[in-house]
């Protein structure tokens, strides 16, 4: 009896599992769901860890500023002040997508300060709020791409958080000559970097 | 030897002395073993299906922020053209990059009378046939204007006889007949339960001038980062990268529930099995108490009979699961079947095997354990006056 029992409920278990492909609903186009906001992961899935930035390596320190330089524009500024080829200075915090830094190379995209991720948000659970997805419609106009750069002016190829320690959402003033293009996109070569406690 | 085991033959006339009690139990058996296998290879197909879509040479731009939707993907026409002209690395052969812009989406397809059902449809051009290289057209051509080529899974997928996707037949989408030019297969990849049509009859039919993804592949020296380079530093085009084979794992992520659900069936049905043994192995040691009493009155140890029921539960569960295994080979290996993300093929492969068989004939070994040690607990004299 008790055989059966169990035969019955695992065949009924198992045949549950496969054939619930041919469900309403159950296809992803058809069940995946937008929110207002566009964003590319679960707001549900935890609390955001953020990491708070570490000792840059022995390579990086020579980009470290000592004293926070003055100054220095927010990014929407800078993006509407700045012409190619002039000094710059900005602050923004590390952030606008997923994945802000670039692996394997000292890039990374900054935000405008007045811009809030999602762990400013009460009550928002985010698990990556340097995404900033709950603010996507102004991200275009409010971020910029860091790329630091040596003396020769060349991108650096290594890790911007193995070099500068920085994580997401690190609050960096750099400093560097920036580029523009007809798109009005904004990328600053920066040659020193000071990070806001 | 410390001591004298009994015949090997002697568990095995024992088992054609009770032959429906035996056959019971093997159909049993072979029932668990069957789902473990089926439950297995429908875990393995899917895992497989994922792991072949991506090409580790390949990387997909897409809408910043869209993260695995990408059917709900919109990015501009001209960063077809942007990519190649702006980022280094990318595969060419006779001055042709090895760019696919392609516009994706799922959709309701009708097939025939039936009633519609969601089908996803892809619309590229013919350097597609470059980035995909997984792609063979298995019967038909290439589509021209009207028609469609479709995934061989894509019947699966719809919910329909192979016959009623033939070259030569019609579906319809996006509110027009599409008359199915070609049959193709991408080596067990996702793309198999997908219709793909030309992009420009696509846009056309569906009224849109963008894309949804660019697929580029990337020679082996080159640098993912120069792409993602790129995409971060055209923020004015929203874009996003992300190389194929993360693009999967990703996904394979999303559905790591359904994995645990399925190696939970796996054990649950196990359980089912135990009890299976038990049940048998039980009924088999309690009607031969005076035998087994006998047996040890001439001199052989409660060690070597015990050996001998766990004999005869092996044997019986080791044939069950050779049977369920043949059975699966030939009757549930490739056969496919309709998921979330398309469709895939059950995939009956050495591990599935080693499972289903590995758990078979664990059932046999447990399940004559615990009823050898009660039957040969009971002292001799006892069990010889049992009748």
């Amino acid at each position: 009896m008790n055989t059966k029992f169990f035969l019955l409920m695992s065949c009924a278990i198992a045949i549950s599992t496969v054939g619930c492909s041919g469900q309403p609903g159950a296809d992803s186009t058809s069940s995946a769901e937008h929110d207002s906001h566009d964003h590319d992961h679960d707001h549900g899935s935890g609390p955001a860890h953020i990491e708070a930035p570490v000792a840059p390596s022995e390579a990086g320190e020579q980009y470290f500023l000592t004293e926070e330089p003055a100054d220095a524009l927010d990014v929407i500024e800078a993006r509407e002040a700045t012409q190619s080829d002039e000094e710059v200075v900005v602050f923004g915090q590390i952030g606008g997508s997923h994945e802000p830094f670039v692996d394997g190379r000292a890039m990374f995209t900054v935000v405008d300060d007045s811009l809030e991720s999602c762990n400013e948000i009460p009550g928002d659970s985010c698990s990556t709020p340097w995404d900033y997805c709950c603010e996507t419609p102004k991200l275009k106009g409010a971020t910029a791409l860091v790329k630091v750069v040596d003396e020769n002016g060349d991108p650096i190829k290594t890790d911007a958080r193995e070099l500068l320690g920085v994580r997401e959402l690190t609050s960096v003033i750099v400093k560097g000559n920036a580029q523009r293009d007809d798109a009005g996109n904004l990328t600053i070569l920066a040659s020193s970097i000071y990070v806001k406690k | 030897m410390l001591f004298r085991l009994l015949p090997w033959e002697y568990a095995i006339r024992n088992l054609f002395r009770r032959p429906l009690r035996t056959t019971l139990t093997f159909l049993g058996l072979t029932t668990v073993v069957t789902l473990i296998l089926v439950v297995v290879g429908f875990i393995r197909g899917m895992e497989r299906s994922l792991a072949v879509s991506g090409d580790p040479e390949t990387a997909i731009v897409f809408s910043l922020g869209m993260g695995e939707n990408l059917e709900y993907s919109s990015i501009p026409m001209r960063t077809s053209d942007l990519v190649p002209a702006s980022v280094p690395g990318i595969q060419e052969r006779y001055g042709q990059k090895y760019v696919s812009p392609e516009l994706f989406l799922g959709t309701e397809v009708r097939v025939g009378n039936r009633a519609p059902s969601m089908g996803l449809v892809r619309g590229v051009n013919r350097s597609a046939l470059l980035v995909r290289r997984q792609l063979e057209l298995e019967e038909g051509a290439w589509p021209s204007t009207g028609e469609v080529m479709i995934g061989n899974l894509v019947a699966t997928k719809l919910g329909v006889t192979p016959e009623e996707v033939a070259v030569g037949r019609t579906l319809e989408f996006e509110g027009r007949p599409w008359s199915i030019s070609g049959i193709f297969s991408a080596a067990g990849a996702a793309y198999e339960s997908e219709i793909w049509c030309r992009l420009d009859e696509m846009q056309q039919a569906m009224k849109r001038q963008d894309l949804s993804i660019v697929a580029v592949s990337l020679i082996p020296e080159g640098d993912f980062a120069d792409l993602d380079v790129f995409c971060k530093e055209r923020l004015d085009l929203e874009l996003q990268a992300m190389k194929e084979i993360d693009y999967y794992a990703s996904l394979q992520r999303d559905y790591e529930p359904i994995r645990w659900l399925a190696w939970l069936v796996v054990v649950l049905v196990s359980g089912a099995g135990v009890f299976a043994g038990l049940n048998t192995m039980y009924g088999s040691v309690v009607g031969r108490i005076p035998e087994l009493a006998t047996l040890q009155t001439i001199g052989f140890s409660r060690r070597a009979i015990v050996i001998s029921l766990i004999q005869e539960g092996v044997l019986l569960s080791a044939t069950a699961s050779l049977f369920a295994a043949v059975f699966a080979l030939t009757f549930v290996n490739d056969a496919a079947v309709r998921f979330t993300m398309g469709a895939f093929a059950l995939r009956i492969d050495n591990i599935a095997i080693l499972a289903g068989c590995g758990v078979g004939i664990s059932l046999g070994f447990l399940g004559a354990i615990p009823p050898a040690i009660k039957a040969l607990r009971m002292p001799v004299v006892d069990g010889l006056k049992a009748v």
